[in-house]
């Protein structure tokens, strides 16, 4: 069983060899001349003001938390897809109180402004 | 265990990650092509005939590119971003059937995984992880531009995974499997899901783009506002990675969708009498697929930030679901279920 | 009209009588030449205020500054306009020049703000009340007022063009040999070039700081300040904006202009008269035929002549097909900016092509034209051209304008980025002196060629574009509207074209213009175009000042922008749509 996951491993492990060797290319042949204008950020020429690294809204979390709820809903369809023609009609009521339990949560957020950009 | 086994998964690894670096080069060919077509432009048509050596001057200039790092930048985040971002969209394609042919009294499979039970949950995992790569080479620039643009694209992929996560479940539904080479299956014994499931290759389709950050929902590109986002700060072979990924993932979904609704490497007829034909049917699938992407590139401007997080949260999301409860229902009564 | 030759030189001020209405603050302008009033500065708000309410001149269209050396007085220029059209109102007020101070006008006529910056900034002219007096053309630490007569720049070589033979001795100097650079330039006190910051923008970030509106109460969000630009892919050129940004919405802007500043209006009090036709060019250099009517027009008063019937044809013609290529571009690049991958901009280019194809075919020269003279054009059209413009007009260009106008208007994203997007309400484009398709989109019919007409537009049959929600949507709506309308009036010029002389008198290479003062304008595609020329019957004039339309329009776009989201910032600004060597000048 586990064995069909090693073709994977081998690839990964050559993906990772290649980008390196990527990098490593840019690296060994790109010219290297550095200034201090140079190792600026660049903010279209200007001298940056304050931070680059900095809070940020808060809206970007929410998204975050909501789409963790809905991945985990996802994760849970998909092995019902799979079996779920042989449980019949319980198996499709059952994932519809599932959803429609998520759907009360989302509608929630939704009515909530979480799903506001402004 | 089997040497030759091993050799072989070597040899299709290699040969999987060649074929998507020259897919990736004549990727960026064909789309400067297209668009200077739709543009009324000729595009490359220096190096090479008809252009056709582009890609390499282009590779061979960034190798010889400085690559500057900023100096408040994290230095070993910095150069592990891309390196995160491409492997993904690299070992994404292992799980994609190719189908096989009889040899020298062995079956071989062209694909490398293209059997594994979960390939859809596979493709789901990995192409969360490119998430990290972009939110990492954003934040790791210290650069406001990048920052933003990184938290951004990342907000947006994830939002838009939720769409192409349920867009999947649709045709597990149909092939009662996970496994990629179970669905192709099914659809070379019925028709290809793109008919039966309407909507959901729809959504796919939509959320895909949005997912590889395609046009119209280009945001890490949007130059207009945020000059290039993530990758601003990045320059050279690094800046390259960043595109190759880009133009991989193009491949990556085109594949997949080609896999999930369009038949995958069989087409009727054709594939059932010479199975070798498989991979190129998906090729010109997949071909298809990228013109498509090409000319809506061409075409559309782009939508806003906050429309782009509406039309995945209020739009794409819910008729995912409703495609879910569409197809539960309909194989309920079509008397599909036990 | 009673008659055909209707003189397009308006006079100016004899409507209302100001001096009889503040018999102690106002006097008539008795200078020979001058018109209009001169107002006591003490009492410069409360004049303006009766001119804008009770008189009704509600648009501030021009504030220049003029330095009068010999008399050592600094005079402000004010031109105002009414809204509903006719001529219009000058006004103006002096202050001594070592200490030219002048009550700021923005609080009356917020129009008034970046032109009063402007006169601080190359004069010296301080403006109290002001609410934010920067520098806005020079950079900040810049030493003296460069449009002050007695300030010489880098390389001064004499006051005025024509300079002495340059090849005295039979063989060529230049002035940089004879006056190195060092020589001639001043520093502030204590600045050490090899040292400074160019980037010490502390004023502007105050400024940005100060003007935050609209935030949050309830979110702690850090603002973030943001420059976009100079070194930036879409903002038209080096033109920069300060953006405070609270998550995606803009909570302040302050658009951060100069970096292609080259003084143009002292070069311009150096050259000849003639000498600056094809510098006006350099203006708008996408529309450079239109500059060259605004400035014969101002000259041709001073002059008191008037181009014979074939080449104001010809003028129309060509400031019309100027008007129809700058908008097919304008609307290019703002679906670029929007976000449309060149493509509508190289198709819109490419009939900008056949247009300049004309102007290359009768001028010369494809962008840089250089056509106008006072009293008439240079050239007549060539073989075939006029054949080649009919074709244009009637066939081509009307199709092509319907093509943009079926692929772009309807499409769904474009409707969605544009629509109730950067609102600029009818009384803000007023008062901003908002001009062109910015003040028309917000609902104001006003164009000047029906308001005000100059030249010939009082013969032709056409409609002044007006759109009424002032977004950014009405904005390039209103752009396709205009090229319709200029195909009307080219399809009537271009049917009726007479035959005959194309030049008043005999072509000049030196032109003698008589001592006064004149305001010439012209609807310019971007907006209203206006040169004030003074003249002191020298070869050079003595003030040459344009009001740029991207520059003053330019007011406005703090207003539109707060409180959108920074995608916005640069589709608000395509539809303005700037040159910046118009802004910058």
């Amino acid at each position: 069983m586990l064995q069909d996951y090693l073709p994977i491993v081998i690839l990964v492990l050559i993906a990772t060899g290649m980008a390196g060797l990527v990098v490593l290319l840019g690296h060994l042949f790109g010219p290297r001349r550095p200034s201090a204008r140079k190792a600026q950020p660049y903010e279209s020429g200007m001298r940056p003001i304050g931070p680059g690294t900095r809070r940020m809204p808060i809206r970007f979390y929410l998204i975050a938390v909501l789409f963790i709820l809905f991945d985990i809903e996802i994760v849970f369809l998909l092995p019902w897809a799979v079996v779920f023609k042989k449980l019949g009609l319980f198996g499709v009521a059952e994932m519809l109180v599932f959803i429609l339990i998520l759907l009360v949560g989302y509608v929630y957020a939704w009515k909530k402004g979480a799903l506001e950009w402004e | 265990m089997d040497l030759g086994l091993w050799i072989e998964w070597i040899v299709k690894a290699i040969i999987l990650i060649v074929v998507l670096l020259i897919g990736f080069m004549y990727l960026t060919y064909m789309e400067r092509k297209f668009l200077a077509r739709f543009q009324n432009r000729y595009g490359p048509n220096r190096a090479g005939p008809v252009g056709l050596l582009q890609p390499m001057a282009d590779g061979i200039k960034l190798i010889f590119k400085e690559e500057v790092i900023p100096k408040q930048a994290d230095k070993l985040i910095f150069i592990l971003a891309p390196v995160i971002t491409v492997i993904p969209a690299w070992v994404i394609l292992a799980v994609i059937p190719l189908g096989s042919i009889q040899l020298f009294g062995r079956t071989i499979d062209f694909s490398l995984a293209g059997d594994l039970n979960v390939g859809i949950l596979y493709i789901m995992a990995v192409t969360s992880i490119s998430v990290y790569g972009i939110v990492l080479a954003g934040w790791s620039s210290n650069n406001k531009y990048a920052l933003l643009g990184g938290i951004r694209s990342s907000a947006q992929m994830i939002s838009y995974e939720l769409a192409l996560g349920l867009a999947f479940v649709g045709p597990a539904m149909m092939a009662s499997s996970l496994s990629l080479a179970r669905i192709v299956e099914a659809q070379s014994k019925t028709v290809w899901f793109a008919v039966l499931q309407p909507i959901g290759f729809v959504v796919f389709l939509v959320a895909a783009l949005a997912e590889i950050n395609r046009s119209p929902f280009d945001m890490p590109e949007a130059e207009q506002e945020l000059t290039a986002g993530y990758h601003v700060e990045y320059s050279g072979m690094k800046f390259a990675m960043f595109m190759l990924t880009e133009y991989t993932k193009m491949i990556v979904v085109s594949v997949i969708a080609a896999t999930l609704f369009l038949g995958g490497y069989h087409f009727p007829f054709l594939t059932d009498r010479w199975p070798w034909l498989g991979p190129l049917v998906l090729f010109a699938k997949v071909i298809i697929l990228l013109f498509g992407i090409i000319w809506v590139r061409a075409t559309l401007p782009r939508v806003r930030y906050d429309q782009l997080m509406a039309l995945g949260w209020k739009v794409m999301l819910p008729a995912a679901l409703l495609n879910v409860f569409i197809t539960a229902g309909v194989m309920y009564v079509l008397g599909m279920i036990a | 009209m009673d008659e055909q030759t209707a003189v397009p030189f308006i006079d100016v001020t004899r409507e209302v009588d100001l001096a009889a209405r503040f018999p102690e603050a106002v006097i008539v302008d008795v200078r020979k030449e001058y018109e209009g009033y001169i107002v006591n500065r003490d009492r410069l708000i409360e004049v303006a205020t009766a001119i804008r309410d009770e008189l009704g001149y509600d648009y501030l269209s021009s504030v220049t500054g003029v330095d009068y050396l010999p008399d050592g007085v600094m005079e402000v220029v004010y031109h105002v306009y009414k809204m509903t059209g006719g001529p219009g109102l000058v006004f103006k007020t002096q202050t001594p020049r070592d200490e030219a101070v002048v009550p700021s006008l923005v609080p009356v006529y917020p129009g008034a703000d970046l032109q009063e910056r402007e006169a601080w900034d190359l004069l010296g002219i301080r403006f109290e009340g002001h609410p934010d007096l920067r520098r806005i053309l020079m950079w900040e630490g810049f030493a003296g007022y460069p449009l002050r007569k007695d300030w010489q720049e880098a390389y001064f070589e004499e006051e005025g063009k024509p300079f002495k033979n340059r090849w005295p001795d039979g063989q060529v100097y230049r002035i940089e040999d004879k006056n190195p650079y060092e020589n001639n330039v001043q520093y502030p006190a204590d600045f050490i070039p090899e040292e400074y910051e160019p980037e010490n923008d502390a004023l502007l970030y105050d400024s940005l700081k100060r003007s935050i509106r609209g935030r949050d109460p309830e979110l702690e969000t850090d603002v973030v300040m943001v420059n976009m630009g100079p070194q930036h892919p879409s903002t038209h050129g080096v033109f920069r904006i300060a953006v405070a940004l609270e998550g995606e919405k803009i909570v302040a802007l302050k658009p951060v202009m100069g970096y292609l500043h080259r003084n143009h209006e002292k070069i311009g009090e150096r050259n000849t008269f003639l000498q600056n036709m094809p510098y006006t060019d350099r203006l708008d250099y996408l529309s450079s035929l239109s500059n060259n009517f605004g400035y014969a027009l101002a000259v041709e008063k001073l002059m008191n002549v008037r181009p014979p019937e074939r080449a104001e044809y010809l003028r129309v013609i060509m400031a019309e097909l100027t008007r129809i290529s700058n908008h097919i571009f304008a609307i290019g690049t703002f679906l670029n900016d929007l976000g449309a991958y060149f493509t509508p901009a190289l198709y819109a280019i490419k009939e900008r092509e056949l247009i300049l194809d004309i102007f290359e075919a009768t001028t010369g020269s494809r962008m840089m034209c250089n056509y106008f003279r006072f009293g008439g054009v240079t050239r007549d059209l060539p073989e075939g051209i006029a054949e080649k413009i009919h074709r244009l007009v009637y066939d081509r260009l009307p199709q092509k304008v319907d093509e943009l106008d079926l692929y772009l208007t309807n499409n769904e994203i474009v409707r969605s980025r544009t629509e109730g997007v950067g609102v600029l309400t009818a009384e803000q484009a007023i008062a901003y002196s908002a001009a062109g398709p910015v003040l028309r989109a917000s609902g104001v019919p006003y164009d000047i060629r029906r308001a005000d007409p100059y030249s010939i537009y009082d013969r032709f049959e056409f409609d002044v574009a007006v759109r009424y929600h002032g977004d950014t949507y009405d904005r390039y709506l209103i752009r396709i509207d205009e090229m319709r309308q200029s195909l009307r009036i080219l399809q009537q010029a271009i049917k009726d074209l007479p035959e005959g002389s194309i030049q008043e008198g005999k072509p000049q290479y030196q032109v003698r213009v008589p001592a006064g003062e004149a305001y010439g304008r012209v609807e310019g595609p971007k907006g209203e175009l206006g040169y004030y020329v003074i003249s002191n019957g020298k070869p050079n004039p003595w003030r040459y000042h344009v009001r740029a339309p991207s520059f003053i329009n330019l007011t406005g776009y703090e207003t539109m922008c707060v409180g959108n989201k920074v995608a916005d910032v640069v589709a608000i600004l395509g539809s303005i749509d700037i040159v910046l060597g118009e802004t910058d000048r």
